[in-house]
């Protein structure tokens, strides 16, 4: 009995990691080459020997009673200690240069910065890197004969890198072209990591990672469940555990294949499709608006604000944010009116004009407040918003290298001096300055209601790396009273996803959500070539005179793109998951987003994920 | 160590007892990477020592050679350790393939091969689809080999096989001919007959050359430096005394002006052919010699000072832009200089100071070369087109695949050897272009490190030294010159070498006497090397016709002895 148990962990956890190679080969052409080198300096010494003892003595001594003038020139002639003189200076020279190859040798690693700068210019690196295998990428339950990355020996005895889920981890592991991802963020090898051939002979080991065995936290068969549900569409999903930050999922389609941009010449045409961007993670590189799922963090940034309790009435007529604004209404127009309403009924219906004007309550210091704890970042203006910077440092990580691989861009909004009222009511229910949201980010703030003491974990994606919290947001009680309302989206009598909601309820799983839509203007698309359609400009000044000539994008005003969303937590009790579903054009949230996360919930039961 | 044949015949057998062990290194190693090194060339190279012990034999029976063995003993190290280089980089099948991304390829695999078979467990090994055996430590023969395919005949045509052995006759010639006090009285009579006759093949190879090569990969111009030096010490013999007579510090013009013709000569055909390297070494030795034989201070000042003002004015020229601007009124006069100053000096002199800085692509000497990659790659001129910063970058990328390519590849290299170096075989010099002739120090460098240049270098001081004291003990004026140039010669080439090479100096494309096989290169340094032991050999025999009272009145010395 107690082999058979054995016998089966053997099987099912990972490999026990390989040790380095012990460079037992290696070992005599290295003791080889030090028995050269020094039977060499032996001989050196030998020879230096020969040189000193056959030096002549030049003359008999002088006579003392000479005159000094006299018996300098009888030493020995002028031109000999000319000659003298220059050996001494050559001798010198050489050991000036010496000092040279001490220094490169050296010295140059660690303190010359344009060496170290430029050294991914080293071909040494790219031999040791395709020389040394790769360690093996598990997913999370660890088994050896169901890798995410190996390697296989083909038809003709080459030994490839093979993946066999190939498209649903291409953005997550990334191919050697590009920005890099968790392969070479993970297998990395730089050329000072050899050993010198003195330390090949003593034995030593030097530290190396490069060819270890990872195992991931994402599930393979959830992620393979979420390229199943996105296919054929434009979109993203992240899966989240709120209680450690483990990624379960991150997926974002459409996807490329890792074999295929083996080819150059399929990279770039990748590269090159604007319309698609095949190449981008949109889990974590794509900027959407949240639509009504912001309202999450206009939920939050309330509580933090202590605003929770504030009524506000949601009318026919619309909310005017400021004199002279445009009128907020809600998506059904002035036909939809809900009353003077609570937080929790204003989230169940999602109720625009509410969090419109609880933005406005709340003002932009107590939103950056919130935004900033969520790791959203707030800035003074648009432009500075809209930059895109990347933020590696949410990422729990074993290494830097791979933070930076994974980094999403920086979720923002705008909260300088030049908001203005009606500003900050479009970004109370998730529009204009809420405008750069990205699918991680989301999940992230669900995750953060979804942890049971209200903290917001750091993501993890390496199964071996302790968890980590970013930020201790909300309170363990606030945390709980947000879940209760996150549960009337699909459990309430009202609630916007209430109907998709309705077979994971059945079988028996509370979950909690978020829908949201949001309109984006987008590039028209000639439908032969898939370029943009471009129509040509010309300025000119008021004498006729052309000015410059340029080719504008001409933007589809007609038809928006329709974005849906969805936010999803579950089981409410003790959640186990937190998700972030987008589906570009999809439409609203309810009908294209939240079917998805439906399913992906009863996936994560069938799994094993809820007991 | 006794200055006798017996005993440097043995330390020659210890370097050859060395040497097989180095290749059995090297055999060894290249079995770790997949290919089998060829045991006939090792057996080539092997054989080399039987000439070199002979003409030991031939040296103390037949001309009852009396001189210094340090002088033979030395370049032989020197020579063997080159030896060993050149066979490590030949063998490996990437650095003279012509598909070398398959060569690597085929190396990389059988790396890989071996790190699965010691370290990956049964199951994964059976998920490759290859048999499960369990991870353990394996044996070199269970490796698989490609085998070497270096035949009898490639080694019985190959210039490797044949260029030491002709080195070793014109070692021969050398030496008998300038035992013989009646040639080396003919030499410096008519010495300037000699050099105007030399000039005659020489101005034929400026025309056939290219690029500063001729021949293939060849500088056949390099026996001529031997013929230079005879006209000059031969010259500065005859005038000498005249030159020390100064007025104000400056010799008379009747005595100077020849001397400075004779000087001049060779810096002709070398400019002419773009060999800068050989016109330092030129200008080194020359200066040597006149230093040597005139010894008047003002006049040393002078050249010191010179020297100087010619490199400071070089390296104004030559500096980056970003740093003569730091200076005031710096850039205003390094302009007009390195706008004079030949492309070929320009870029050398930035690879020297800013070698990891790419020039801006406006430089005059780097543009052409730029915008010719830009035109070959579409993809990148379009990359350059999008942004400054995008330019950048694609700069960086064609500087270190073109003109920074061979010397920052050469830098790591030095660098990843550290003090022991890689061992022969697991490092890659083989990256490194042409790094069996100029260089040739990197390689040494990276596979046996600090440990392994200090051995060259050392080498080349005790030869120096050696050469020095062959000078210091000659009794005339004409082989005290004629030895004290060889040895300059011999010196200031492995000076300029290495130190262009740890970018102490500028690169200049001449190779380490000895050690690079580049060919003629090869010839010259034993030829010098002949010489040399000649002069040596004649000092002791002189020596002990000079301590014998009697015959000192009769010295058989028919040269001008030295004041």
């Amino acid at each position: 009995m107690n082999l058979v148990t054995i016998l089966l962990l053997l099987f099912q956890t990972p490999s026990p990691s390989p040790l380095p190679t012990p460079h037992v080969l290696e070992r005599t052409p290295a003791l080889l080459t030090l028995i050269y080198v020094f039977g060499f300096g032996f001989v050196i010494l030998l020879l230096l020997l020969g040189l000193v003892r056959s030096r002549r003595q030049t003359t008999s001594p002088i006579p003392e009673d000479l005159p000094k003038a006299v018996r300098k020139r009888l030493g020995s002639t002028s031109t000999n200690r000319g000659l003298r003189a220059l050996r001494w200076l050559f001798v010198l020279l050489s050991i000036g240069l010496f000092s040279f190859h001490i220094y490169w040798a050296h010295y140059a690693a660690e303190r010359n910065e344009k060496f170290q700068e430029l050294s991914y210019k080293d071909l040494r690196g790219r031999r040791l890197s395709e020389s040394t295998l790769r360690g093996w990428i598990f997913d999370r339950s660890g088994r050896v004969d169901q890798p995410l990355a190996f390697y296989r020996r083909d038809s003709s005895g080459n030994i490839r890198r093979e993946y066999p889920m190939d498209k649903a981890f291409a953005h997550i592991f990334g191919s050697d072209r590009g920005d890099p991802g968790l392969e070479r963020a993970l297998f990395g090898v730089q050329s000072g990591a050899l050993p010198e051939a003195l330390e090949v002979v003593k034995g030593q080991q030097i530290e190396f990672r490069g060819n270890q065995d990872v195992r991931l936290t994402i599930d393979r068969a959830l992620q393979q469940a979420a390229v199943d549900q996105l296919k054929g569409k434009h979109g993203a999903v992240a899966i989240l555990n709120p209680q450690t930050g483990d990624v379960l999922a991150l997926y974002s389609e459409p996807s490329y294949s890792l074999a295929e941009v083996d080819d150059e010449s399929t990279w770039i045409r990748l590269e090159a499709n604007e319309r698609d961007k095949p190449l981008v993670s949109r889990a974590l590189g794509a900027y959407y608006i949240p639509g009504s799922t912001f309202k999450t963090v206009t939920m939050i940034a309330a509580f933090l604000a202590g605003e929770q309790d504030t009524e506000f009435t949601c009318s026919g007529g619309g909310y005017y944010a400021a004199p002279g604004a445009n009128v907020i209404f809600d998506d059904g127009g002035p036909g939809e009116v809900h009353g003077r309403i609570k937080i929790d009924q204003a989230y169940e219906v999602s109720c625009n004009q509410y969090f419109a004007q609880m933005g406005v309550k709340l003002g932009a210091e107590r939103l950056k407040r919130a935004a900033q704890l969520l790791g959203i970042g707030a800035y003074d203006t648009p432009s500075e918003a809209l930059r895109g910077r990347k933020l590696p440092q949410i990422w729990d990580a074993s290494t830097d290298a791979v933070k930076r691989a994974l980094a999403p861009r920086e979720a923002t909004i705008v909260t300088g001096k030049q908001v203005t009222r009606y500003d900050l009511a479009l970004m109370g229910y998730g529009q204009g300055y809420a405008g750069q949201m990205t699918p991680l980010q989301m999940a992230l703030a669900a995750a953060t209601i979804g942890n049971l003491e209200g903290k917001l974990m750091k993501p993890r994606i390496e199964y071996n790396v302790k968890p980590e919290v970013f930020n201790q947001v909300l309170t363990p009680q606030t945390a709980a009273r947000l879940r209760s309302i996150m549960g009337l989206v699909t459990g309430g009598p009202s609630g916007t996803a209430r109907g998709v909601f309705g077979p994971v309820k059945a079988a028996g799983i509370n979950t909690g959500g978020k829908t949201g839509t949001a309109q984006k203007i987008v590039p028209l698309y000639d439908p032969k070539t898939g370029e943009p359609k471009t129509r040509h400009k010309v300025e000119k000044d008021n004498k006729g005179n052309i000015i410059r000539e340029y080719d504008e994008v001409i933007m589809d005003n007609d038809n928006p793109r329709i974005d849906g969303w969805f936010l999803c937590i579950a089981p409410l009790e003790k959640p186990q998951l937190a998700m972030a579903v987008i589906v570009e054009g999809g439409g609203y949230g309810s009908r294209s987003a939240a079917p998805i996360a439906a399913a992906l919930v009863l996936k994560a039961k069938d799994l094993g994920y809820f007991k | 160590m006794k200055n006798r044949a017996s005993s440097h015949l043995l330390i020659i057998l210890l370097i050859l007892g060395l040497e097989i062990a180095g290749y059995f290194a090297v055999h060894r190693a290249g079995l770790l990477r997949g290919y089998e090194t060829s045991i006939i060339g090792a057996v080539r190279d092997l054989m080399m020592f039987i000439p070199l012990i002979i003409i030991a034999l031939w040296l103390s029976r037949n001309k009852k050679f009396a001189g210094n063995w340090v002088l033979y003993t030395t370049a032989i190290l020197l020579f063997s350790f080159g030896m060993l280089i050149q066979y490590r980089l030949y063998s490996d099948p990437e650095y003279n393939a012509r598909n070398k991304a398959q060569a690597r390829e085929e190396k990389m695999q059988a790396l890989r091969t071996r790190y699965i078979m010691e370290n990956y467990d049964p199951v994964k090994k059976q998920l490759m689809g290859l048999p499960p055996t369990p991870a353990q430590p394996i044996e070199i023969s269970q490796l698989p080999k490609k085998e070497s395919n270096y035949s009898l005949w490639n080694a019985l045509t190959s210039s490797y096989t044949w260029i030491p052995v002709f080195s070793f006759f014109a070692f021969a010639i050398a030496y008998s001919l300038c035992a013989r006090d009646g040639f080396l009285l003919w030499l410096q009579r008519n010495s300037f007959i000699i050099v105007l006759f030399t000039l005659v093949p020489l101005a034929m190879a400026v025309v056939t050359s290219s690029a500063g090569k001729a021949l293939g990969n060849m500088t056949p111009w390099e026996p001529s430096k031997i013929p230079f030096l005879i006209g000059f010490a031969g010259i500065l013999t005859a005038r000498y005394k005249d030159l020390a007579e100064t007025y104000w510090g400056i010799p008379r013009a009747r005595d100077i002006v020849p001397l400075l013709v004779m000087a001049v000569l060779p810096f002709i055909p070398f400019f002419a052919l773009k060999d800068f390297g050989q016109m330092l070494i030129f200008s080194g030795a020359y200066t040597t010699l006149y230093l040597v034989a005139v010894r008047r201070w003002p006049q040393l000042l002078l050249f010191v000072g010179s020297v100087i003002i010619v490199i400071g004015i070089l390296v104004v020229g030559a500096l980056p832009r970003d740093i003569q601007e730091k200076v005031p009124l710096l850039p205003t006069i390094a302009r007009p200089i390195s706008a004079a100053l030949p492309a070929r000096i320009q870029q050398r002199f930035h690879l020297w100071l800013d070698g990891f800085d790419p020039p801006s692509p406006e430089t005059s000497w780097w543009k052409k070369e730029y915008d010719e990659s830009l035109s070959k790659d579409p993809k990148l001129k379009e990359l350059a087109d999008q942004s400054p910063a995008m330019q950048k970058t694609v700069n960086i990328d064609i500087w270190f695949d073109k003109l920074a390519f061979q010397p920052a590849q050469a830098q790591w290299g030095i660098s990843s050897g550290k003090s022991s170096g890689r061992g022969f075989g697991l490092g890659f010099p083989e990256v490194i272009p042409i790094a069996d002739s100029d260089y040739v120090y990197a390689a040494i460098a990276e596979e046996t490190g600090l440990a392994g240049g200090a051995v060259i270098i050392l080498a080349i001081i005790i030869f120096v030294v050696a050469g020095v004291r062959t000078s210091l003990e000659a009794r005339d004026m004409f082989t005290k010159l004629c030895a004290a140039g060889l040895t300059a010669f011999v010196g200031f080439q492995a000076l300029v070498n290495i130190g262009g090479i740890l970018r102490a100096l500028p690169m200049t494309g001449i190779t380490l006497p000895f050690v690079s096989h580049g060919g003629f290169s090869l010839i010259t340094s034993f030829a010098m090397l002949g010489m040399l032991m000649a002069f040596s050999s004649r000092n002791a025999r002189d020596r002990v016709i000079a301590d014998r009272p009697v015959a000192k009145s009769s010295s058989p010395l028919k040269l001008e002895a030295v004041q």
